[in-house]
């Protein structure tokens, strides 16, 4: 699995096939739309989705922070699915472990915790924008360019449709770049993905479980 | 009471009508009052309707023969299972005039999806003694607290049209349903009613199950031969009609005499948004027709549906454009005439078409069929000669269908509850899962307990609890509420509400339409041009316009295969026309285009079989014609298309049609080499099916249906419920995630399963591997698409299977640009 380099508002920023953004600058990690306890939430109301989809989210996120040297994780929101549930400990439980790194939410429309569970954990929140050197990073991407920075947001989980000759045709995750923002592919194991319509000189990194490759529209 | 006592009663209402029992009457009476179950093979408009309920009033009358004319409220004495709504109405008329005959008083009702709650409350207290219902329904009644109150008195059941319910999981809910009145009313009497199908026998085995001794079941054959007249309509120019496509409005102006020259016409499409379009198209050509001709099909909101059915009753309507929502059943006595566009893909269900007209007995069927392309023509033509021959169809059984199960499972936890051990007795006793091992059964009631996985701590899966007496129910409200809306097999997509701005209901859509539109957009929907105002509340609003539409909606759906029988006798017409000894009008007519294919390729005879390779601008193209129809078709391809992936990493894209199908690759396909290899070779056919069947798609799409009928995904119902957001996912999610994580998943198994029994089964695909095998191969380069090619080639619904590395084929793509 490697990652790839690309410069992103004047800065060299890292993209991982695991579906986090590095900032080697300030040995930030950013990740959005990891909808933990999604499965349990399922669960919860009688459906039957395997418990090891959510415990493969906190180990692919385990393996994603030992591959760079991480100071702060920036969750773009949507980090927990929905009503409490055991999950969440199971989360807790996991920083713990990483007990030298800042962990920060920036509340997305999924976040309906009470301010008192992301304390407790020691999870920082943010309501609305959080501007973080030349980014303003928000859960749902902006409308159009903002004064206070480069726009970094999830929300969207986007995902790039690809067609080839012989009527071949594909849909995978996909980091999305144009020219005032960048989207991050949703993070969580069971999310969908929703296709994002390429404009001129907008940038595509498709994400694949070996790679990230990049796509742009001229 | 004397036997020809009571004889005597049936036969004296009969004698007031002018009528006279017929034979098989008799003998259904005489069976079904003798208490055996049994099968009555007749065609509609026989006579079917009395031979089963008049035995059932005449047992009642011989229980109570003092005082059976003031009996009321006797409770529930038959259950009646219709397939489709329209064909209740008409039941329930000949049991009210049969009741009214005879002096019972009997409530007759019909329970389906369109009856209003102030109906179903009252069923809910008190039962009619005939409930006309579908297998929705039923279990919909199976789900509510107290229910076995209401079948305390239940005598008999029959399942009406049972051939059209076999082959779908709707069988399976009437087999589970029967499963547990036979353990309520052990006397219970079962009857099917079904239409000539190849495996008559098979059908009554799975309407009664395993437990009957075979002296008390019984087969009645009416042997009804009725005359059937099918005229082909012919194109002027063979030359200029097109080769391809399955709308046929070329010929749309020689049904308009037909539609003049007759009392009334019922015009038969193949799928809902054909007879849209046909419907818009004739009042273009003909604005004469309007006010005379209507539209039925399963989408238009039931107001309009019952409106089209009354008014064909009442002579009112000179045309009616349908789809099988008008298939069963209803005896529209004014119909004089049937138009089949396109084919019908079976020999049954043209029968059935064809038997809509003519109703009266001993009236001759006349049924016109329009060809929509060259190659119907051969259709047409190996269709009469199938009907001469009665060469019919089978109807496959689903069996072991886990989702299907699943959801009766927690259809009884809602209700009553259920004790394991004594249900499984009952479930094992069904057709469909005779089969069913201990181990599956623990593992389906771990599925509904605790998620399939064995008990932990920390989870918190909520759905069916066990009680302390072992009794497994559901106590959550939420739980009930929402597995009463789920209940059915029938799946569809998200479908939402078309309204008028005044509030009157059109019917519905599906959703992904609708979201293709913008407010102001035109479109066409129930035989008039709409603009959509606005989309609000899973409901979208329209007014009437005189824009011409831009749209037209398209309902998902089915295309038909062409049945083993069809495909058959076209493959004797095709060969016939080769050896020259055709004499049918249809075969002469299509000869020019068998002889351009002769020009272009070649045409197959007996001893040979025929593969096209091509390279255009979209990429290299192999084309083979088995002529074996599509479900056949679909398993070779992926057959093929993995055999040839052995010898290099390779990426298709797969269209298939009845009579072949085509393998498209962006890279040459190297089919000399795989020819030498003998891949056409019926060797080592089962694991190569195995293997080819994990490389594709189909399976994923099998799920789809799966998911929703086991209540995996939870889509609401238009107009209902939008809040549970939270837990909505895609089947195709969730078929990742038990791919991943869980793949021993019974339901996950069963899309497997049902893609092997299905599309890849294995004896139809070995028969035709062996048949091939001993024909010479043919492999020709035309320079331009064939007649054979060129309706795969325009087919846009593609398969796919890779055997490349991802990274690989990604390498070779570009993005695409509309979404």
């Amino acid at each position: 699995m490697t990652p790839l380099e690309a410069e992103v508002a004047g800065e060299q920023l890292w993209l991982h096939p695991l579906k986090g953004l590095f900032w080697p600058r300030e040995n930030t990690l950013m990740l959005a739309d990891l909808h933990l306890g999604k499965a349990a939430h399922f669960r919860k109301e009688g459906i039957a989705v395997p418990r090891q989809a959510e415990q493969q989210n906190l180990h692919r996120l385990g393996q994603l922070v030992a591959s760079f040297k991480v100071e702060r994780v920036l969750f773009l929101g949507d980090l927990f699915h929905s009503r409490y549930n055991a999950s969440w400990e199971s989360f807790g439980h996991w920083m713990q472990e990483f007990s030298h790194i800042d962990f920060e939410l920036v509340i997305g429309n999924h976040d309906i915790l009470a301010p008192v569970d992301y304390q407790r954990v020691g999870l920082k929140i943010h309501q609305g924008g959080l501007v973080c050197g030349p980014f303003l990073l928000t859960h749902e991407p902006l409308e159009k360019p903002h004064q206070k920075g480069f726009n970094l947001a999830g929300h969207w989980h986007p995902g790039a449709r690809l067609r080839g000759r012989g009527r071949q045709h594909l849909s995978l995750p996909c980091f999305y770049f144009n020219r005032f923002q960048g989207v991050l592919p949703a993070f969580g194991a069971f999310t969908g993905k929703m296709a994002v319509k390429p404009e001129r000189g907008d940038r595509i990194f498709v994400v694949t479980d070996q790679e990230i490759m990049p796509f742009s529209r001229n | 009471m004397k036997r020809s006592e009571l004889l005597g009663i049936a036969e004296g209402w009969f004698a007031q009508r002018g009528w006279k029992p017929m034979k098989f009457q008799y003998e259904t009476w005489r069976h079904f009052l003798a208490g055996r179950h049994g099968m009555l093979n007749a065609p509609t408009g026989s006579g079917k309707t009395y031979a089963l309920l008049v035995p059932v009033m005449l047992d009642f009358i011989r229980r109570y023969p003092k005082d059976y004319q003031e009996r009321y409220d006797s409770g529930l004495q038959l259950i009646w299972i219709a397939p489709i709504r329209a064909l209740t109405k008409e039941i329930e008329f000949s049991a009210k005039t049969l009741c009214e005959g005879l002096g019972l008083n009997w409530r007759i009702e019909v329970r389906t999806g369109d009856s209003s709650s102030s109906v179903k409350n009252r069923q809910k207290k008190s039962m009619p003694e005939i409930l006309i219902t579908t297998p929705e329904s039923l279990h919909l009644i199976l789900a509510q607290k107290q229910y076995p109150r209401l079948f305390r008195k239940l005598q008999a059941f029959v399942a009406d049209e049972w051939h059209e319910l076999l082959g779908t999981k709707r069988a399976v809910q009437v087999e589970l349903a029967l499963s547990r009145f036979k353990a309520m009313r052990p006397n219970l009497r079962i009857w099917g009613i079904s239409a000539t199908i190849g495996n008559l026998d098979e059908a009554l085995e799975v309407l009664l199950g395993n437990a009957h001794a075979p002296s008390s079941i019984a087969l009645v054959k009416a042997n009804i031969q009725k005359k059937i007249e099918v005229v082909t309509m012919l194109p002027d120019e063979i030359e200029k009609f097109p080769w391809a496509g399955h709308i046929g409005l070329k010929m749309l102006e020689k049904v308009l005499p037909i539609i003049h020259g007759s009392k009334t016409t019922l015009i038969f499409t193949n799928t809902r948004a054909q007879a849209e379009i046909w419907y818009q198209r004739l009042l273009e050509t003909d604005p004469s027709l309007a006010g005379m001709m209507a539209m039925h099909h399963g989408s238009i909101d039931k107001k309009l549906r019952h409106w089209v059915e009354a008014e064909l009753h009442g002579e009112r309507l000179r045309a009616v454009v349908c789809t099988s929502s008008l298939d069963l059943g209803v005896d529209f006595r004014p119909v004089e005439t049937i138009v089949q566009i396109g084919s019908p893909k079976g020999v049954a269900r043209f029968l059935q078409r064809a038997g809509r007209s003519g109703h009266q007995p001993g009236a001759t069927s006349c049924i016109h069929f329009l060809p929509t392309n060259s190659l119907e023509l051969v259709e047409s033509a190996a269709l009469q000669q199938a009907m001469d021959e009665q060469f019919l169809e089978h109807r496959q059984p689903y069996v072991r269908s886990f989702d299907v199960l699943v959801q009766y499972l927690i259809t009884l936890a809602v209700s009553e509850g259920f004790y394991p051990q004594v249900l499984f007795k009952e479930i094992q006793s069904t057709f469909c899962y005779q089969g069913l091992t201990e181990a599956e059964w623990s593992w389906l009631l771990a599925f509904i307990t605790h998620g399939g996985e064995s008990l932990n701590h920390y989870d918190e899966f909520h759905k069916v609890e066990v009680a302390p007496d072992g009794k497994f129910q559901v106590t959550s409200r939420r739980v009930a509420l929402r597995h009463r809306l789920n209940i059915g097999t029938i799946v569809s997509d998200q479908l939402m509400i078309v309204k008028m701005l005044n509030g009157s209901r059109l019917g519905t859509i599906e959703e992904y339409f609708v979201s293709r539109l913008s407010p102001g957009d035109i479109f066409w929907y129930a035989g008039r041009n709409l603009e959509l105002v606005r989309v609000k509340e899973n409901a979208a609003q329209v007014r009437r316009s005189d824009k011409k539409a831009g749209a037209v909606p398209s309902w998902m759906g089915s295309r038909m295969p062409l049945s083993s029988q069809m495909s058959e006798m076209l493959r004797f017409k095709l060969n016939q026309a080769m050896m020259g000894g055709t004499k049918e009008i249809e075969m002469q007519t299509v000869m020019p285009l068998v002889e351009k294919q002769q020009e272009l390729s070649h045409v197959p005879g007996k001893d040979e079989f025929l593969i096209e390779k091509m390279k255009t601008r979209e990429g290299y193209h192999v084309f083979m014609y088995p002529f074996e129809g599509r479900n056949v078709h679909e398993g070779l391809a992926f057959l093929m298309a993995y055999r040839i992936s052995l010898l290099q990493p390779i990426t298709f894209s797969i269209a298939l049609n009845d009579y072949g199908f085509e393998l498209l690759s962006d890279q040459e396909i190297p089919i000399e080499d795989a020819i030498d290899t003998d891949i056409l070779s019926p060797d080592h056919l089962f694991d190569d099916i195995n293997a080819s069947v994990n490389s594709t798609e189909m399976a994923r799409r099998k799920f789809r249906d799966i998911a929703s009928i086991s209540g995996l995904i939870f889509k609401g119902y238009p107009g209902k419920f939008k809040k549970d957001r939270h837990i909505q996912s895609s089947s195709q999610l969730f078929f990742e995630v038990f791919h991943d994580y869980e793949p021993s998943n019974l339901l996950l198994r069963q899309a497997f399963d049902e893609v092997l029994e299905f599309q890849l089964e294995e004896t139809r695909m070995r028969k035709a591997l062996v048949r091939i095998s001993k024909q010479k191969i043919i492999l020709t380069e035309p320079r331009q698409f064939t007649p054979f090619s060129f309706p795969l080639m325009v087919d846009r619904l593609r398969e796919r299977m890779s055997t490349e590395k991802l990274e690989d084929r990604i390498r070779k793509m570009k993005l695409k640009l509309e979404v």
